[in-house]
């Protein structure tokens, strides 16, 4: 790098476009950063280590942009990582431009020997990402962007600039590259907030902000004896966002992943998250700078939501993706527009606690009652009591034989109301506290619960706590028997299923956060088990998540894109954990398995786990 | 659906922990009457109802989606199933607020009469129409389209006051929302007696009443193809008569 | 007259439920020893009248007025209240159409005396016969008790008779006339027009031929298809046709479907999936062709075939022709 000197000409416009671009980088970051401290409640700072660990883990690391998309996720790494190493000679550059340069000649010559290689290599993931966005075009990135483009030109330029300010050229060469490199980099930041690209700045702080345990959404609690002043008040706050909720859309990176993984989407309906339930509130929080924005939601897509968090979960930049919540409990409890099943729904369990308003469950009364002396209550659940697949009995059977073979006391609460999964996701809050305060009171005394339903247990031990003390443990029966099987209590033998598959259910997966514990014990009865394409906590949703197992008319064909997943895998049993799953793919095999195939058969991890245990003794 | 058993006094069902809601073609016609007051603008919908104490809580249900208030006329069992004395009490109570439009359902899902909005409209000489899919307020009039069989409609208009019976289906009821639940609370429900109320002698009663069907026997169709084609074409023409 | 059968007019003849009516009327009328009349009334009154005079019967009133050539509940429920009180029958009955709902309640109230609907059967009490009707969806049925002091009017539901046993003979003809004021006709109706078949409202339908898996393959539908028309069904289906894209889902039955209560529900190859029954079990009468003999739908039949639908449907499709 040759001998450069500045005149104060070139300082003054230096400084002053510096200044310009600088201040209205930060007047827009400050503007949108004004709006998210307008949201409701507050960003969370508990567990920090954790918060940071996540940062350095995926923002440092990209464990969740390589994960899900590894090459294109390779390719922004390298853009990602030069800019890291770039921070630094930014700052320099800018320095030597006002005459004050950070670094020596000789550290700068040698910090080149990083610089450049890492240039080369942005160079080389920016070309591909380019030719991957505007020749390949993937449908879920959207439509063409010409800030896209306009980015990508800036990295090029600004990556060859730096490389051509290292070589030896004449010094009038160089100030022409040396203001070229400067330009860019002003009309970068000044681009930045205006454009997705603002995730460049507020990923890491939403990855930080993001909770730890999803669903998550704003607690609607309802006080019947409220006064009309504090009811509208209540119901006001219902439509307008959280903080984090509005740092999510403006960390948004557009690249539609949330939409890909989308069950709803994916059976052709009209839920497209990335816009439905993200990028449809940025101009309304922009132009109005009022957080009260959720009404402009599509409500056609938010039925649609079978809240299975996959959206969520698959986010690279820490969003909460999934809306239903505020989009429906708006529609039940302020505009009273709801589709007749649901109405028919929340009347029965208002009326008789019980999805299916039925009197009483044949099931139930055969099941010993319980009484405090005994180790468990087993939750049934509607889906099992009032047989809502009439097979699904059977794997209740299972499990009572697998805790009677291992000694294990349990009983049934007569008066068990539904644990509220149903009203709760399709936006009836007022139904769910009913239940809620209910079974509160019913298992007050109560130590230790197991369900077969996830649905069941993630109400009760997850969001019941949201609300009050929550005094009892509650367990999914697949970690019950993974227990069992481990401490010894009951003895299995690896038999003959052909091919074994387990289906994760979403409430299990990504609610529960249990993956193990089935797997444990399928592979513990089985040497034949593979695994689906999305598996585990990238599981891909049955369909009837969110209420939409009571959905007439389906208009897509969400209920059958995981069953022909299934169909397509070759396996020959496929397993499951949650009675709401073993029901969909029940129905859901039978019309995709092609003639001359063998039907697909479908267990509950109890029923293979019973059918292969053998004597302790 | 719940088994139902005769009461030991014969005249009706056991209702005990029977689970109880408003009746089906009632909640359609209710919303009508709020879509027809939304309309309007300046009106009323106040909901009638003849029944027992539990009763109230389909009145609340009415009152929480918006209609303004609400008469409840009481009655224990055994309960009136005449519907022309029914129709009598309805019209005792309501005649002196002489209204433009009495909407009702198109009949009650247990006794099935299907009479009690048109003979109150005939008490208190209004026009009548049943089986209504469609309503239109024209110019102090009531245009209401009627439902005819095999998929055929007509179109007739009313002078007012009219009574109809809504048929379900015409339109999609709302749901209450919860401020209408919490201001259902404060509305106004008026009481009276069904003996206040029904100054007459009833017409009909009931009198043996018995479970219709309580086990189904299977009557198997065996034999070779033409036999079983035979046999069906027997069974649909004369057992069952499809005619 | 003793029973006094009111005809409804079917674009000029004689509605197939009113030829129920006399049926019963005749049926009745011969084992508690009633005479039986025939009332044929409104724009094509002589045409009916020409009709009713073949049948066994005493006397055929023929009754023309300008207030009756279009329906309305207002001119129609006059000039029969009319009829009945100058004629004084014991009973009166009629087939429980659409309109016999619309008008017959208005008689009822104007005569103050009782309407006794949807009858499904009869039975003898003190030299009497005492009418029944069903209630909470069939699940009950009830006899009736109409009060003293009148005539008593009753219509009767679909195929309580069969009009294939009405008695041919000859009557008496008799015209006669009402008294009808214009200002009670208040109402003003326009041309009857059918609407289209789209997202038909099976919940309505009175017949219904519903398909599942035992189709076998899409090629199949037609099959169905034409034994629907010729019984003048509806054509349903269990979900797995519709998953299948075989069939719009606006023909889909169960828990996630249409629910139905139709006279007949004909399920072929559907094997009977709680999800499915739900929606149907409400029939009337349900007749099971499956050739899985331990099908559970064969428990809630009325009438079971084990056997294959796809040599079935065709070879019924011809014999119903």
């Amino acid at each position: 790098m040759p001998d450069i000197h500045f005149s104060n000409i070139e300082k003054i416009i230096l400084t002053l476009s510096t200044l310009a671009c600088l201040g209205s980088f930060v007047y827009e970051v400050w503007r949108r950063i004004r709006i998210v401290l307008r949201g409701q409640g507050s960003l969370p700072f508990d567990k920090i280590g954790a918060r940071i660990w996540r940062v350095i883990n995926e923002v440092l690391f990209h464990k969740k942009v390589m994960g899900q998309r590894f090459w294109p996720g390779l390719m922004h790494g390298l853009v990602f990582w030069g800019f890291l190493v770039f921070g630094l000679i930014t700052i320099d550059h800018f320095a030597i431009g006002f005459g004050a340069p950070l670094f020596s000649k000789s550290f700068h010559h040698f910090y080149s020997y990083f610089g450049i290689p890492f240039a080369i290599l942005a160079l080389i993931g920016i070309v591909s990402l380019v030719y991957r966005r505007f020749i390949t075009q993937p449908v879920h990135l959207g439509k063409l962007s010409p800030t896209s483009g306009l980015v990508a030109v800036f990295i090029v330029v600004l990556m060859v600039t730096y490389i051509i300010g290292e070589m030896d050229i004449s010094p009038l060469t160089w100030k022409i590259n040396w203001w070229l490199h400067s330009a860019m980099i002003l009309a970068f930041l000044w681009l930045i907030p205006r454009s997705k690209h603002l995730h460049l700045v507020l990923a890491p702080i939403n990855i930080f902000f993001r909770p730890f345990t999803q669903p998550e959404h704003t607690l609607v609690e309802i006080d019947l004896e409220a006064s009309e002043e504090d009811l509208d008040n209540m119901l006001a706050s219902m439509t307008q966002m959280t903080m984090n909720q509005v740092l999510d859309v403006f960390s948004c990176v557009e690249c539609g992943r949330c939409t890909e993984v989308c069950p709803a989407n994916r059976g052709g309906g009209v839920l497209d998250p990335k816009n439905h339930f993200i990028l449809d509130l940025r101009q309304p929080l922009l132009e109005s700078g009022s957080v009260d924005v959720l009404a402009q939601l599509n409500i056609e897509a938010g039925w649609e939501c079978t809240t299975c968090q996959a959206c969520t979960e698959v986010c690279p930049v820490g969003n909460h993706v999934e809306k239903s919540d505020e989009i429906r409990r708006s529609e039940v409890l302020i505009e009273g527009k709801v589709p007749q099943e649901y109405q028919k729904l929340f009347t029965n369990l208002q009326e008789t606690g019980n999805t299916e308003g039925a009197s009483s469950s044949p099931l139930a009364e055969s099941l010993p009652v319980y009484s405090s002396d005994m180790e468990y209550v087993l939750w049934l659940g509607c889906f099992a009591r009032y047989g809502l697949d009439p097979d699904f009995e059977n794997s209740v059977r299972s499990f009572t034989k697998i805790l009677d073979v291992a000694n294990v006391s349990y009983g049934i609460l007569e008066n068990e109301h539904c644990s509220g999964d149903p009203p709760n996701r399709l936006g009836d809050k007022l139904t769910y506290s009913m239940l809620r305060e209910y079974n509160t009171e019913l298992l007050s005394e109560v130590k230790k619960v197991v369900t077969l339903c996830p649905h069941c247990a993630v109400n009760l031990e997850r969001e019941y706590a949201k609300y009050g003390n929550v005094n009892y443990t509650v367990e999914h029966h697949t970690q019950v028997i993974k227990r069992l099987i481990t401490e010894g209590k009951i003895k299995v033998e690896k038999g003959e299923n052909g091919k074994v598959t387990f289906h994760d259910p979403c409430n299990l997966s990504r609610m529960l956060d249990e993956l193990d514990a089935p797997r444990m014990a399928i592979t513990s009865v089985t040497s034949d088990f593979m695994e689906l394409e999305e598996s585990g906590r990238q599981t891909l949703c049955c369909g009837a998540g969110g209420g939409l197992w009571w959905k007439k008319e389906t208009q897509g064909r969400t209920h059958l894109v995981r069953a022909e997943q299934v169909v397509k895998s070759g396996a020959d049993t496929v397993v499951t954990g949650c009675n709401f799953c073993y029901g969909m793919m029940k129905q859901g095999l039978g019309p995709l398995t092609p003639d001359g195939r063998s039907e697909i058969s479908v267990k509950d991890i109890a029923d293979i786990v019973a059918e292969n245990m053998v004597s302790n003794k | 659906m719940p088994q139902f058993s005769v009461s030991p006094d014969g005249s009706w069902i056991q209702e005990t922990g029977l689970p109880f809601e408003m009746n089906e073609s009632d909640n359609y016609a209710l919303e009508e009457a709020l879509q027809i007051r939304e309309q309007m603008g300046d009106s009323e919908v106040v909901i009638v109802s003849l029944g027992p104490d539990r009763c109230q809580k389909v009145i609340r249900e009415a009152l929480a989606k918006g209609a303004d208030r609400a008469i409840h006329i009481k009655e224990d069992s055994p309960y009136e199933t005449d519907p022309y004395s029914i129709a009598t009490a309805l019209a005792n109570t309501i005649k002196d607020e002489k209204f433009e439009l009495v909407l009702s359902g198109l009949q009650s899902d247990d006794l099935g009469f299907g009479q009690t909005g048109v003979i109150l409209g005939e008490i208190l000489g209004m026009t009548t129409a049943t089986l209504v899919v469609g309503t239109e307020i024209q110019d102090g009039k009531i245009k209401v389209k009627r439902e005819l069989e095999s998929g055929w409609f007509q179109w007739q208009t009313m002078d007012l006051p009219a009574s109809l019976a809504i048929q379900s289906g015409l339109n999609q009821p709302r749901y209450p929302s919860l401020k209408g639940i919490m201001g259902a609370k404060k509305k106004e429900i008026k009481e009276s007696s069904f003996a206040e109320m029904c100054d007459i002698d009833g017409l009909q009663a009931f009198n043996g009443l018995s479970v219709q069907r309580a086990e189904k026997q299977t009557e198997m169709i065996e034999g070779t193809v033409d036999q079983v084609v035979n046999k069906l074409v027997d069974v649909f023409k004369n057992e069952i008569r499809i005619n | 007259m003793d029973i006094l059968v009111v005809l409804e007019d079917k674009n000029g003849n004689i509605h197939r439920m009113s030829q129920e009516a006399i049926t019963g009327a005749q049926q009745i009328g011969s084992e508690f020893n009633l005479s039986v009349g025939i009332l044929a009334m409104g724009s094509n009154a002589a045409a009916l009248s020409e009709q009713a005079a073949q049948y066994d019967v005493e006397e055929v009133l023929t009754l023309e007025n300008e207030h009756l050539n279009h329906y309305t509940a207002d001119g129609y429920g006059a000039a029969v209240a009319q009829v009945v009180t100058n004629e004084n029958p014991k009973y009166v009955f009629f087939g429980y159409t659409y309109q016999v709902r619309d008008y017959v309640p208005r008689v009822s109230a104007k005569l103050k005396r009782p309407f006794l609907n949807d009858a499904v059967s009869y039975s003898t009490e003190g030299g009497n016969p005492v009418f029944s009707k069903q209630v909470l969806n069939a699940k009950l049925v009830t006899a009736l008790q109409p009060s003293d002091g009148g005539p008593i009017l009753i219509s009767f539901q679909s195929a309580a008779f069969s009009s294939e046993n009405i008695q041919s003979g000859s009557a008496n003809a008799r015209t006669i006339s009402v008294d009808i004021d214009a200002a009670v006709i208040k109402t003003v109706t326009e041309d009857p027009f059918q609407e289209e078949a789209g997202g038909v409202d099976l919940s309505s339908a009175e017949l219904i031929v519903s398909i599942g898996r035992g189709i076998g393959k899409e090629e199949n539908i037609p099959l169905a298809q034409e034994l629907a028309k010729v019984m003048g069904a509806e054509l349903a289906s269990s979900r797995p046709v519709v998953d299948s894209g075989w069939l719009a889902p606006h023909h889909q039955i169960g828990s996630s479907g249409q629910t139905v209560a139709p006279k007949l529900y004909l399920a072929l190859g559907i094997s009977g999936a709680i999800q499915h029954v739900v929606g149907m079990k409400g029939s009337k009468n349900i007749v099971v062709v499956n050739k899985d003999p331990d099908a559970p739908l064969f428990e809630l039949a009325d009438y079971g075939v084990v056997g294959d639908v796809l040599e079935i449907i065709p070879k019924l499709t011809e014999a119903l022709k």
